[in-house]
């Protein structure tokens, strides 16, 4: 065997993870199958103690393996990091690709608006500072790493820094070119071609280090072709072009930093409450990210309220449109809860703050956003495609357009070169790169503002394609205020009310309302989605669903939840439950588009059906959790692209077996709701499928603009319509970087 | 401390594996177990535990 082929079959890699939930050897014998199931693992060694999953990788994608030992019902630590990292938009998935080779990544997102990259890793087999580094190594970018932050102020501050010195050094160029003084405008035209444009070189440089080509390439070609030649031109005493390599950087810097400006623009629209100031009781100033849980600040009228607290003393009139999208103002009095972000129209406010920092609403609501703008779109993956054969495409054809210049049409040299260079210039690939992600930045940033968090940008676009709604009941489509008729034994009905008081379950609550007696409760037990058991006063007492009560009981009984004393069934209720308004209303709207409706309920009473009639829509009643979670997955699997809308706290499994999982929070705790999408009220889903629908034609409407532009353009500057219409390529190079900024500027009308 | 009546462990009477039948509560290690109980309880109540269920 040669060292070579020894070399290939070695091991390529070994990954420690930290498997969570793992409880006996069950456990650790299903959490290695689905582990040894990913093709290319060539091994799995599950540690119960550890809980560490040694793997042998030969040729599989850690992603593959996290995934496969999630979907077998266990979790795995990893640790989530931001970078800056900058970058040209067509990059964005040559980029991603390249990080996910690193060892350890487990996922790497990047957001090309912003330059991004949420990376999630594997915290057991490299660090943060080794992965930046990595990086640097693998793609040749730069990166510092961030945590949360939304804009960027250097890109554009670099870009004008650009732009001014390549104006202050073009003019002259110009004017000592056309005065004949050559050899000084050779000289004042080097600070335009490689300070101004060093960026673009650099780029170009890394692109071919990736073995890829960009828009710096072709710009970079473009401005050294023409600038090179010329000084071999100033040697030979030839025609320069020292004047045409200047205004090309000179008027792709003045597009580009429009662009950058625009980019931030969209980007700096969620309120962060890292600028804002709060004031302490005790008069002192400080940074709202300086302040403690237990901390009291006073808010006057007029000021954003700095973190999430409750009110102590005065009152006010708050907008909390971040909260909920309703602009009218709520009024606020000792007692009250109050949202960081929110603004004090009038009054005042001396607030207990109990959460400040990241783990204020508003925090969390940028992070998420944030996530949701490094979505990677479908459509996406045509853009890509057609974005990596672009350059290349664009390079041969300039080379086309000499030879047909130079030896069919019989040009010049020099007028051959300029045809070629304006071709190089007129192209841009940028927009096909930012069409999707602008389109998506918008319209999660909108959403925002009315209250709609968006977590996973794909989901807007797959929202579009949906055809299966399935629906929680309790609470997402009735009111969840449940009202309670009681019959039967009345010791029975105050035991079953005192042992339900132990629950949080919304039956139980309205359960527990009845009967206020003091009775002693001990061994309670309950048992999710079937019924609760303690011992009430010394006696059994068993409260649940109908079929649960009547398993573990003797004797019959009729109504929804039934009580069990001592083994007897002894008393029942029957539940009722109202339809939300804004429910109904939704509901009608999807009947109309003709899409499929299910409403998927625990609950068994009677009502549920009720509830279905009244609608008219098919109603499954009875179901655990679980089998809500089958429902989804068997209606994925025949097909159907579902969106399941319910509780983000009940129903997490089927919100995350849905192609899209919306949850509906009525709390200011994002964090803890699963899904996709998270909403106020079911109302909002209408809201949601608009911007859904509006969003998709906006990138299609971007990648028309980029489309059409290129198309339009690179032929001009080919020389096609020469000499009646005809675009020098300092004219091309400004039309070109204008393309990006049509789309960044359309992407900001309202859609 | 109980006995999971599938495989016979010791567990821990917060376990979040739990089942109740014919009016008593019963713990297990694992949703495995409890899962192989609640298909037959019958079978493990009079035969005494069987040891780890193979899934």
């Amino acid at each position: 065997m040669s060292k070579e082929e020894g070399e290939k079959l070695r091991i390529k890699k070994e990954e420690e993870l930290k498997v969570v939930g793992m409880h006996c050897a069950t456990c650790v014998s299903t959490v290695s199958k689905s582990i040894k199931s990913v093709k290319g693992v060539k091994d799995a060694n599950v540690n119960l103690a550890s809980g560490i999953a040694r793997v042998e990788i030969e040729n599989a994608r850690l992603k593959d393996i996290v995934e496969a030992i999630k979907k077998a019902g266990y979790d795995v630590v990893t640790q989530k990091i931001s970078f800056k990292v900058d970058i040209n938009p067509e990059d964005a998935r040559k980029i991603e690709e390249k990080v996910e080779e690193i060892k350890g990544v487990i996922k790497a997102s990047v957001n090309p608006t912003n330059g991004y990259v949420i990376v999630e890793f594997n915290p057991y087999s490299i660090t943060s500072d080794e992965l930046a580094e990595e990086i640097y190594k693998k793609t040749g970018h730069k990166v510092t790493k961030v945590k949360s932050e939304v804009t960027n102020k250097s890109e554009v501050k670099e870009m004008l820094e650009r732009l001014i010195i390549a104006w202050i050094f073009t003019i002259p160029t110009l004017y000592f070119q056309y005065s004949g003084l050559l050899f000084i405008a050779f000289l004042t035209s080097i600070p335009v071609q490689f300070y101004a444009g060093l960026r673009y070189h650099l780029g170009a440089y890394r692109a071919l280090k990736n073995k890829t080509a960009n828009m710096d390439t072709l710009v970079s070609l473009s401005t050294n072709v023409a600038w090179f030649y010329s000084v071999y031109a100033l040697i030979v005493h030839q025609q320069v072009f020292f004047d045409v390599a200047s205004l090309l950087i000179s008027f792709i810097l003045i597009g580009k930093t429009l662009e950058a400006y625009l980019k931030e623009r969209i980007s700096v629209q969620i309120t962060s409450l890292k600028e804002v100031k709060a004031t302490l009781a005790d008069g002192r100033i400080v940074k709202a990210s300086e302040l403690k849980v237990g901390d009291e600040i006073i808010v006057k009228s007029g000021e954003v309220i700095p973190a999430d607290g409750i009110v102590d003393e005065g009152s006010g009139e708050v907008n909390e449109s971040i909260v909920n999208g309703e602009s009218l103002p709520v009024k606020k009095k000792k007692g009250d809860a109050v949202i960081g972000g929110s603004t004090l129209i009038s009054g005042y406010l001396k607030v207990y703050v109990t959460r400040a920092g990241e783990r204020t609403y508003i925090s969390q609501v940028v992070e998420a956003v944030n996530q949701a703008q490094t979505a990677r779109l479908p459509i996406q993956n045509l853009v890509d495609k057609v974005a990596s054969i672009f350059t290349p495409l664009i390079i041969g054809i300039s080379a086309i357009v000499f030879v047909v210049w130079r030896f069919i049409l019989g040009y010049s040299t020099e007028e051959s070169l300029l045809f070629s260079v304006a071709t190089l210039a007129s192209a841009c690939p940028c927009p096909f790169g930012l069409a999707t992600p602008l389109a998506v930045l918008t319209s999660v940033n909108r959403l925002a503002k009315k209250g709609i968090i968006v977590r996973n940008g794909e989901s807007l676009e797959t929202l579009k394609k949906v055809d299966t709604f399935i629906f929680d009941k309790t609470g997402t489509i009735t009111e969840g205020k449940i009202s309670v008729r009681a019959e039967g034994d009345k010791d029975a009905i105050s035991y079953a009310s005192a042992l339900e008081k132990m629950s949080n379950h919304t039956v139980a609550k309205a359960i527990s309302s009845i009967s206020n007696g003091s009775f002693e409760v001990k061994d309670f037990t309950e048992f999710p989605g079937s019924g609760v058991y303690g011992k009430v006063n010394g006696h059994d007492v068993i409260v649940g669903k109908r079929e649960f009560v009547l398993q573990n009981c003797e004797g019959e009984g009729k109504g929804d939840v039934l009580v069990c004393v001592d083994g007897k069934v002894s008393a029942s209720f029957y539940l009722e439950d109202k339809i939300r308004e804004d429910a109904v209303k939704v509901i009608e709207h999807l009947k109309r588009m003709g899409k499929r409706i299910i409403i998927a309920t625990g609950d068994t009473s009677e009502n549920a059906e009720k509830v279905g009639k009244e609608l008219g829509v098919e109603v499954i009643k009875g179901l655990s959790a679980d089998e809500k979670a089958e429902l989804v997955k068997s209606e994925v699997n025949k097909g159907r692209i579902v969106a399941f809308i319910g509780d983000g706290v009940n129903d997490a499994i089927a919100l995350k077996e849905a192609n899209v999982g919306i949850a509906i929070s009525s709390g200011t705790d994002i964090a803890k709701y699963a899904g996709d999408i998270i909403i106020p009220k079911v109302g909002d889903l209408l809201t949601l499928l608009e911007y859904s629908k509006l969003t998709v034609r906006k990138i299609k409407e971007n990648l028309a603009w980029a489309f059409g532009y290129n198309s339009i353009l690179v032929p001009i500057a080919a020389g096609i319509l020469y000499p009646t219409l005809y675009l020098p390529p300092e004219y091309a190079a400004l039309a070109m970087s204008m393309d990006s900024v049509a789309v960044s500027l359309w992407s900001l009308v309202k859609i | 401390m109980m006995i999971d009546p599938v495989c016979g462990m010791e567990v821990d009477e917060n376990s979040k594996y739990k089942t109740m039948y014919k009016g008593k509560v019963y713990y297990f290690c694992s949703p495995h177990c409890m899962k192989a109980f609640q298909k037959d309880p019958e079978k493990y109540l009079k035969e005494g535990p069987k040891g780890m269920p193979n899934e």
